[in-house]
């Protein structure tokens, strides 16, 4: 069937693309309700990547953070009207084999595989009316669940992707580097499954942090954070910034201590390797998640006060029914500084 | 219940020599019919389709209809000699079915640029009103000439629209519009919303997309065509 894409033809500049979306036999097409821009999708608007890159990457459709209603489906997984999350991490399977042999692996899996299909990365992302996609790739949505707010599945899925690339006892002191979505998405996931360690959150705006539903917040700097005996760092700031939170969680982690490496940064980064050396820190890094992170996340949905939480970051609603307004939202989301984002409300 | 009336039943075609009615041309592997068909077969309020065609094209909207797996065309109704006759040849037809309050989404075959959106605001809009037509407006200056030599009149730009379809109309209130037109021998309207007006009763407008054009010429075909390659440019 017919139906409209917003591709990223150069920076700033969106076309409207008409595509013909095929049903395959494992497959279902989703109509999009609902999406979100992630930083990603910001630097591929602004064209912030090498030339390179960003010529192998345009035209592309945007978003990977998405739900949606099943409107045509090839098997019995799925009832038409069902209302659906995407995963946007497919890997390309051989005779139903891993051709990296990583998927296996519980600290790895699926995201780690380097032939593995991103939406808006490596494959045209969720920023259209219709996405043809396989049912392998989707999770039903519970109809008690509040149906915008799993457009956050995505990020929250992240988190726990974080979570298990490190084996933990359960009852570590965590520390939180960055105070911006996924710091704040993480230090929710951690309330929930951690609930024997203590939660530090530590970032530069004392507004933002404060939000941070932790055990206890540090602006960075502070002198007070080494008391705290932190076993693990996550650093969720990404950019430039984030080599400055990894020399503060180096500083400040105990010895034998792990980090956590969130955020990108598209630039090189100075780290304290002395230190690290010193103390005998593990630094891991994480990328994505699994359908099995996905899964998950929409179990931690059930707890209540989880839901408040995730629901504060909803910021407002933003309706695209053409493409200026497409537009809009990107620059709505360029411009937003606060602890949340903008949903955008599909109706094309 | 929402049907879909998909009006198939033009004959012939002005596209080179092909004698075959627009509505079958292959556009990229596929019949614009079926993506027009597409999209009410794929629209959740879409309850059941009515598909009017010619005598003739029976069979192969049947073959068309098992290959492209199009599911909920439950009426397939013989085309009159005029669109008021294909429209009114369906109503007749599948009144029996349904209710007077049901809603009828009466649609050209060869506008596959139909929207999901376009469709769902014809339900709505007829369900409140009774009565929808699907417009656009008119970005063009539009001429009044009584005889193609001179101008007669420059209606005001902001007033005029150009209507398109679906146009969504109550059951009971299209199949009484057309019966009093016939009783009237009003019998080549090209435009239902006329009917309805004729009643007395207002017809609401629900707002279009200029997409949404209609194949009539080579240079619409051709237009299609452009606009669906385009979305094929894939990465390597």
């Amino acid at each position: 069937m017919l139906g409209k894409s917003f591709k990223i033809i150069e920076p700033k500049r969106f076309d409207l693309y008409i595509e013909d979306i095929h049903c395959k036999t494992d497959e279902a097409i989703i109509r999009i309700d609902y999406g979100a821009i992630c930083k990603a999708d910001l630097r591929y608007y602004l064209g912030a990547r090498d030339k390179r890159t960003l010529g192998f990457k345009y035209p592309m459709s945007l978003l990977h953070e998405a739900v949606g209603t099943i409107v045509l489906n090839k098997t019995n997984k799925y009832k038409t009207g069902d209302k659906v999350v995407l995963i946007p991490n497919i890997i390309p399977n051989e005779n139903d084999k891993c051709l990296n042999c990583v998927c296996e692996n519980p600290q790895l899996g699926e995201n780690y595989c380097p032939n593995a299909k991103f939406a808006s990365s490596n494959s045209d992302g969720f920023g259209r009316e219709y996405v043809n996609y396989p049912v392998t790739h989707l999770i039903k949505i519970p109809s008690n669940l509040e149906y915008r707010i799993a457009i956050f599945s995505e990020l929250i899925s992240v988190a726990i992707a974080a979570y298990r690339r490190i084996q933990l006892q359960g009852n570590e002191t965590i520390a939180i580097w960055g105070d911006g979505i996924l710091g704040y998405i993480l230090c929710c996931v951690l309330q929930v499954i951690h609930k024997e360690g203590k939660i530090i959150a530590v970032g530069k705006h004392e507004n933002k942090i404060k939000q941070f539903p932790a055990d206890k917040h540090y602006l960075t700097g502070n002198g007070s954070i080494k008391s705290e005996n932190i076993d693990v760092a996550y650093e969720c700031v990404g950019g430039d910034s984030s080599g400055n939170a990894i020399n503060e969680s180096v500083d400040n982690i105990k010895v034998g201590g792990k980090i956590v490496l969130t955020g990108v940064a598209e630039n090189y980064i100075g780290v304290n390797t002395r230190k690290i050396l010193e103390k005998g820190i593990a630094i891991y890094g994480v990328t994505r998640s699994s359908v099995a992170d996905f899964q998950k996340a929409i179990q931690l949905f059930r707890d209540e006060q989880f839901r408040l939480w995730i629901s504060r970051l909803i910021l407002d609603e933003i309706y695209i029914e053409n493409i200026g307004d497409y537009y809009n939202a990107f620059e709505m989301e360029l411009k937003n500084s606060k602890l949340g984002k903008y949903i955008l409300h599909f109706n094309l | 219940m929402n049907i879909g009336i998909i009006l198939a039943g033009g004959t012939g075609s002005r596209m080179g020599n092909m004698d075959k009615p627009k509505q079958f041309i292959d556009i990229y592997g596929k019949p614009i019919i079926i993506y027009t068909l597409e999209v009410f077969d794929n629209h959740p309020e879409i309850d059941y389709i009515a598909v009017v065609c010619l005598q003739e094209y029976m069979d192969y909207m049947k073959i068309l209809l098992r290959k492209y797996e199009i599911n909920k065309v439950k009426w397939l109704i013989e085309g009159g000699a005029t669109r008021q006759e294909s429209v009114y040849n369906a109503i007749k037809f599948i009144s029996k079915d349904l209710n007077d309050d049901d809603i009828l989404v009466i649609h050209d075959s060869v506008r596959p640029l139909v929207s999901y959106k376009i469709i769902s605001n014809n339900i709505f809009n007829a369900k409140e009103f009774g009565a929808t037509d699907t417009v656009v407006p008119s970005s063009d200056t539009i001429i009044k000439s009584f005889d193609g030599v001179e101008i007669h009149e420059v209606p005001n730009r902001s007033e005029l629209f150009i209507g398109q379809t679906p146009q969504s109309f109550k059951l009971g209130l299209i199949k009484k519009a057309h019966e009093a037109a016939i009783e009237k021998n009003k019998l080549n309207a090209t435009d239902d919303c006329q009917l309805v007006l004729d009643l007395g009763h207002k017809v609401r407008l629900v707002m279009g997309e200029k997409l949404n054009f209609k194949i009539t010429s080579f240079d619409d075909l051709l237009l299609l065509k452009a606009i669906i390659k385009l979305g094929k440019t894939e990465m390597i």
